[in-house]
């Protein structure tokens, strides 16, 4: 995907989420296994539904405590991007889910 | 001329098959440049039966001198301590371990199931099995916690699973060339040589490591494998990217996450279902940090090696 793509589609989730997408951000995983129970239902959505991969990842466009993407292990800094394969979107800095992992 | 016997207990001989396969020095190099005789090998001996029994009294008698004794696999008690269910050359293997071990002037154990008892002693254990002087973590073992060999040295443990061929052969010419006095052991009875440094000393994912991206699936070749996939390599004691396998790569070097064979915990949380491969978490934080690392301080490390993470590091550097 081109960065201008990548933009385009970072544009368009900050307006879903800044238009109230409610999102499923708790429970937050206590362990591995409750993760790859989100894990796995994100696995099932089909790639193209952005809306419901938001909604199960638990997307919101702010930080959580001292939790944001930005420290997220899954998170490309420079591309703006969550690289866990299930996700595979972009994400602000400053956002968080309830997939973060250090 | 140093005598050499080697058994095997509970194993799959997955030792004796690495073992074969040295190559500095070779199992030939053994016997033709270090001047190791080798009594009998599973695999090499040619002795059955009464023969072989006899070389075997003639060891604990004295007749013959045994200067190693090496073990491979665990040593089975099983059933109700009586250990017959892994009988050999006539009676319970056992009972051989422990009268060849009090005969030998050094006693080797190889393998994690001959040092720790390693997958066959995962719990319910139900051979029974134990190492030849420690159960995982524990001291003891079939020989004793006080056990010493003649030449005043406890178990050598050289674990692994397998053991990588190298470490094998190198500690036996140690051995046999009087350089015993040379080999310091670590708390577990490990050659430090081999064991005080750790899996990811050397590991070719390490930027990847301190700039903490992830490899997120396998078969990627950037990212470290710590993150998710439960790479033991920060936690592990071997030289596994220091002295390759097969003279050209590791577990990791090739994508596979580091099991922690070396370590006597191995096979770590008892094989459960999600505990392979998959890093285990706590609130979004790896159960296990690498070693000597505390909560706080991985933490604060995290921010700031994700925020100086260079735009190389998220991008594939292995281009054709």
């Amino acid at each position: 995907m081109s960065e201008e793509s990548d933009k385009e589609l970072l544009d368009r989730i900050a307006k879903m989420l800044d238009g109230g997408l409610k999102t499923i951000a708790e429970p937050f995983p206590e362990d591995n296994f409750q993760f790859d129970v989100i894990v796995r239902e994100l696995a099932h959505i089909e790639k193209d539904d952005v809306e419901k991969k938001l909604v199960v990842a638990g997307y919101v466009n702010h930080p959580i405590e001292e939790m944001r993407c930005m420290e997220c292990m899954y998170y490309l800094n420079h591309r703006k991007w969550c690289n866990l394969p299930e996700i595979d979107l972009p994400a602000e800095p400053d956002w968080w889910c309830r997939l973060w992992r250090i | 001329m140093a005598n050499l016997l080697w058994l095997q207990g509970g194993a799959c001989s997955g030792n004796t098959m690495s073992f074969l396969n040295a190559e500095e020095p070779s199992a030939c190099d053994l016997v033709t440049d270090f001047g190791i005789n080798i009594l009998w090998h599973p695999s090499l001996g040619m002795e059955l039966g009464n023969d072989l029994q006899q070389i075997l009294k003639d060891c604990v008698s004295g007749k013959i001198k045994l200067d190693i004794f090496v073990f491979e696999g665990t040593v089975v008690n099983a059933p109700d301590g009586t250990g017959t269910w892994n009988r050999f050359a006539g009676r319970p293997m056992k009972e051989w371990v422990k009268e060849l071990s009090a005969a030998a002037d050094f006693v080797v154990a190889i393998g994690d199931c001959a040092t720790w008892g390693g997958i066959p002693a995962t719990a319910p254990n139900p051979t029974d099995s134990v190492g030849l002087q420690f159960l995982k973590k524990n001291i003891g073992g079939a020989l004793g916690k006080t056990f010493k060999a003649k030449s005043g040295l406890p178990v050598i443990n050289i674990p692994g699973c397998p053991a990588h061929p190298d470490w094998v052969t190198q500690i036996l010419v140690a051995v046999a060339t009087g350089r015993a006095g040379d080999l310091t052991l670590d708390e577990y009875q490990r050659p430090k040589t081999f064991f005080q440094s750790f899996t990811q000393t050397g590991c070719t994912r390490n930027m990847h490591f301190a700039y903490k991206v992830s490899t997120t699936q396998f078969g990627q070749r950037n990212g470290c494998l710590f993150y998710d996939l439960g790479c033991r390599g920060p936690m592990t004691h071997s030289p596994c990217n220091r002295i390759l396998w097969n003279r050209q790569s590791s577990k990791t070097r090739a994508g596979m996450p580091c099991l922690g064979c070396t370590e006597p915990e191995f096979p770590f949380h008892d094989l459960m279902p999600g505990t392979v491969f998959k890093t285990q978490t706590v609130m979004g934080v790896p159960r296990e940090l690498p070693l000597g690392v505390d909560k706080s301080s991985y933490i604060k490390y995290t921010g700031a090696a994700k925020a100086a993470t260079p735009k190389w590091a998220e991008e594939d550097m292995f281009v054709v």
